[in-house]
C-alpha cells in the first residue's frame, strides 16, 4: 500500500511559489493499476515526481510524505527521504518519449547496465536482460542495436523492459502511449497488463485518454487543479461518478452506435496563483450553489471504498 | 553501407579541394599585370648599371622561362604544372636559393609547424572542452562561472596580441624563456628534444590560449542544452552515477559538433600560426612564407601556399573519418 499522507508539492519561480498538489491524503492499494486523469496543469505529472522522489529544484515537497509499504535494507519502512536508493529496484519510472530518453550515441545494452548498484558481474545480467527482452517479444538482439535502429514502438518495449527487468514493487508510468499510433499503443498497454498480471506491481499510470483509463485501472484518481476530486474503483468512477467534473469527463466519451455531439467541458480551470476560496470546480460547475463558493470541500468517503470532494456529490 | 557512402564522399570532397586549391594557386599569379621575368631583369639591368645587350637579354628571356615553367600555352604551363606537382612534387627551385629545390626548403620546415599545431590544437581542444563540459555540467557552482569567464576573456584576444605580451611578460621582463627560437642541428637526442620543448613553449602556449577559449564557451554551452535532454533527465532517474551521466551521456553527445567546430577552425589556426612562427622566429612553414615573400621568391611561395592547403585539407579529412567512430547514426544508417 502506497500512503500519501497530506502532500503539498511547491513549484519556486521568479514569481514567487505555487502549490501544483494542495494537500492529498490518499492510500493506494498495492497490487493494482491506478489510473490518475485530469486535464493539463492538475497536478498529475508532479504527483508522479512526488511519488518517485524526484524532488529537485524548482519542485519541493512543502508537507506531507509519501509511505510506501516495504522496507528498506535496515528494516525500517522507506518513506519520501530514502526512495532515491530503491529507484528502479522497486520503483521504476516509464516516460514518455521513449524517442528522447534513450541515449541516442549508447548502444542500448550499455544502457541496460548503468543503474546505480549495478557493478558485479554485467554479462551476467546482459544474458538475463537477452531473456527478459526475449519474453516481451522483441528480439533479443534489439539490445546490441542504437536506439536510432529501433521502431518507435520497439523502443517504448525497451523502456517497458527497462521499467520492469528489476520486478519493481512500484511502476510509475507518465503517459506511456502518448506518442505512439493506436495499433502499438494497444500492444504496449497489453504489455504492461501482462506484465502487471505476473508480478503483481502496483502501477501509476497517468493518461489524458479516459478510454484508455477506462481498459486498463482498478482504480482511478481525479484531479482539478492541483487537488483530488475523486478516487475510488474505477467501475464505480466511470458508472456512478461522485464528482460533476468527472461526469462530464466521462460523458465526452463517445460509445458506438450514439452519433451525438459529443459536449467538451466548457470554461478552463482557475490559475493556481489566485487566491483559491471555495470548491475549485464551482465556477464550471453545473450543481455548483452558494457553499460551494465559499467553503472548501472535503474529500470524504460516500461509499465504501468511493470518495469525492463535492457538497452535491448525491446530485450527480 | 552508409559508411562506405560517406568516407567515399569525404574523400571526393578532400581531392576536389585540393586540385582547386592547386588550380587557383597556379591561375591566381598569372592574373597578375606585372611579369616577373620582365621585372627580374629589370632589376638586373638596375644592379649592373648598365643596359644588357638584346641577345643576352633574349636567351635570359627564355632560360627564365624554363625556369619558372613559362613556356608554351597556357594550357600547357598547366598540364606540366599539375604533372610535376601532383606526380612528381615537385615546386621547382627555389630562386632565391638556386639550385636548392623548393621541396627541401618544405620539408625541413613543415615538421616544425605540423609539431607546434598538432600539439597545441590537440591540448587547447582538449582541455577547452574538458573545462566546458564541466562548467555546462555544473553551470550553479562558483567554479562554473569562473571558468566560463576566463573562456570569454580569452577567446576574443588574437594571436599575434597574445603572443605579444606573452613575449613581453616571460621572454623580457622575466626572461625565463627565449626571445626567438634557436635550435642546434643535430641528431635526435634527449637534449635535442628538451631544447625544443623548451623553445616552442610559449608559440604553444600562444596558440592554446588564443584557442581554448572557444572551445570552453562551445562545449559549455553544448553540455548546458544537453543536459535538459530527455535521456539524460531518464538516466539520473535510473540512478546513474553522475560522473557516467557526465561522459556516457553529455559528453559524449556534446562532443559531436565540437569535432565538426576543430575540423572548421583548423584553417583560421593554420593563419594564426604562421602569425605566431613570424613572431617567434620559429623555423616553420609560416616562416619560410614571409621569407619566401620579402625576397621575392615565387616558387617558395606557391610551394608553402599549397603546402598549407594539403595540411589543412588532410587534417579536415582525418577529423572527418574520426566522426562516424563517435556517432553511430553516421555508422549505421
Amino acid at each position: 500500500m502506497i500512503k500519501l499522507n497530506n502532500i503539498i508539492a511547491t513549484y519556486t519561480t521568479e514569481r514567487g511559489q505555487v502549490n501544483a498538489v494542495d494537500g492529498l491524503n490518499l492510500e493506494f492499494p498495492s497490487g493494482k493499476t491506478i489510473g490518475i486523469a485530469g486535464e493539463s496543469g492538475c497536478g498529475k505529472s508532479t504527483l508522479l515526481k512526488v511519488v518517485y522522489g524526484d524532488l529537485i529544484y524548482p519542485l519541493s515537497l512543502t508537507s506531507g510524505n509519501v509511505e510506501y509499504g516495504f522496507t528498506g535494507d535496515f528494516g525500517t519502512e522507506v518513506t519520501t527521504k530514502d526512495i532515491k536508493d530503491h529507484w528502479f529496484k522497486r520503483i521504476s519510472y516509464i516516460p514518455q518519449a521513449s524517442m528522447s530518453s534513450l541515449n541516442p550515441v549508447l548502444r542500448i545494452r550499455r544502457q541496460f547496465v548503468d543503474f546505480q548498484g549495478v557493478d558485479q558481474d554485467k554479462e551476467q545480467i546482459l544474458a538475463e536482460v537477452r531473456e527478459y527482452v526475449k519474453s516481451l517479444d522483441l528480439p533479443p538482439e534489439a539490445i546490441d542495436a542504437y536506439p536510432h535502429q529501433l521502431s518507435g514502438g520497439m523502443r517504448q518495449r525497451i523502456m517497458v523492459a527497462m521499467g520492469t527487468f528489476f520486478k519493481p514493487d512500484i511502476i510509475l508510468a507518465d503517459e506511456p502511449t502518448t506518442a505512439l499510433d493506436v495499433v502499438v499503443q494497444k500492444s504496449i498497454l497489453m504489455l504492461l497488463m501482462d506484465i502487471q498480471e505476473q508480478m503483481g506491481n502496483t502501477i501509476l499510470f497517468v493518461s489524458h485518454d479516459m478510454g484508455v483509463h477506462y481498459q486498463l485501472t482498478h482504480k482511478m484518481l481525479i484531479m482539478y487543479a492541483a487537488k483530488a476530486v475523486e478516487f475510488g474503483d474505477s467501475e464505480a468512477v466511470f458508472g456512478e461518478p461522485l464528482h460533476p467534473y468527472t461526469k462530464m469527463l466521462t460523458d465526452s466519451l463517445p460509445t458506438i452506435g450514439d452519433d451525438h455531439i459529443r459536449e467538451g467541458v466548457s470554461g478552463r480551470p482557475p490559475s493556481l496563483w489566485d487566491d483559491l476560496v471555495g470548491c475549485r470546480f464551482a465556477a464550471r460547475c453545473p450543481l455548483a450553489t452558494e457553499i460551494c463558493r465559499q467553503q472548501e470541500p472535503e474529500l470524504v468517503e460516500h461509499k465504501p471504498g468511493h470518495f469525492s470532494a463535492c457538497h452535491h456529490a448525491d446530485q450527480v | 553501407m552508409g559508411l562506405i557512402q560517406y568516407i567515399s564522399s569525404r574523400v571526393g570532397a578532400y581531392l576536389i579541394v585540393l586540385f582547386v586549391g592547386i588550380t587557383i594557386t597556379f591561375f591566381l599569379p598569372r592574373l597578375m599585370p606585372s611579369d616577373p621575368i620582365e621585372g627580374y631583369i629589370a632589376q638586373m639591368q638596375n644592379q649592373a648599371g648598365q643596359s644588357m645587350n638584346p641577345e643576352t637579354i633574349r636567351e635570359l628571356r627564355a632560360s627564365l622561362r624554363k625556369l619558372y615553367g613559362l613556356e608554351g600555352t597556357l594550357i600547357e604551363q598547366y598540364v606540366d604544372y599539375l604533372e610535376r606537382i601532383i606526380l612528381r612534387f615537385d615546386f621547382g627551385p627555389s630562386l632565391a636559393s638556386y639550385p636548392r629545390p623548393v621541396s627541401e626548403f618544405i620539408f625541413n620546415s613543415l615538421p616544425w609547424t605540423l609539431g607546434l599545431l598538432g600539439t597545441s590544437l590537440v591540448i587547447s581542444w582538449v582541455i577547452g572542452n574538458l573545462i566546458g563540459l564541466v562548467a555546462g555540467f555544473y553551470h550553479n557552482s562558483r567554479w562554473a562561472t569562473f571558468l566560463e569567464t576566463l573562456g570569454v576573456i580569452l577567446y576574443p584576444i588574437p594571436y599575434y596580441i597574445l603572443a605579444l605580451v606573452l613575449i613581453l611578460l616571460f621572454a623580457y621582463i622575466w626572461p625565463i624563456f627565449p626571445l626567438s627560437t634557436t635550435i642546434m642541428p643535430g641528431d635526435f637526442s634527449w637534449e635535442k628534444i628538451n631544447s625544443i620543448i623548451y623553445n616552442s613553449f610559449l608559440p604553444a602556449l600562444t596558440l592554446v590560449l588564443a584557442g581554448f577559449g572557444w572551445n570552453i564557451l562551445g562545449m559549455k554551452a553544448l553540455s548546458f542544452a544537453n543536459k535538459e535532454e530527455g535521456y539524460v533527465t531518464f538516466a539520473r532517474l535510473k540512478g546513474t552515477p553522475s560522473r557516467t551521466i557526465m561522459f556516457g551521456y553529455v559528453f559524449r553527445n556534446s562532443i559531436l559538433p565540437q569535432i565538426t567546430a576543430l575540423a572548421l577552425s583548423i584553417g583560421g589556426i593554420f593563419n594564426g600560426a604562421l602569425l605566431t612562427e613570424i613572431l617567434f622566429s620559429y623555423p616553420g612553414l609560416g616562416l619560410l612564407m614571409r621569407t619566401a615573400i620579402g625576397s621575392g621568391d615565387f616558387n617558395l611561395l606557391y610551394g608553402t601556399i599549397i603546402m598549407s592547403i594539403v595540411s589543412v585539407a588532410t587534417a579536415a579529412l582525418i577529423i572527418d573519418l574520426i566522426y562516424p567512430l563517435l556517432d553511430p547514426r553516421i555508422r549505421y544508417r
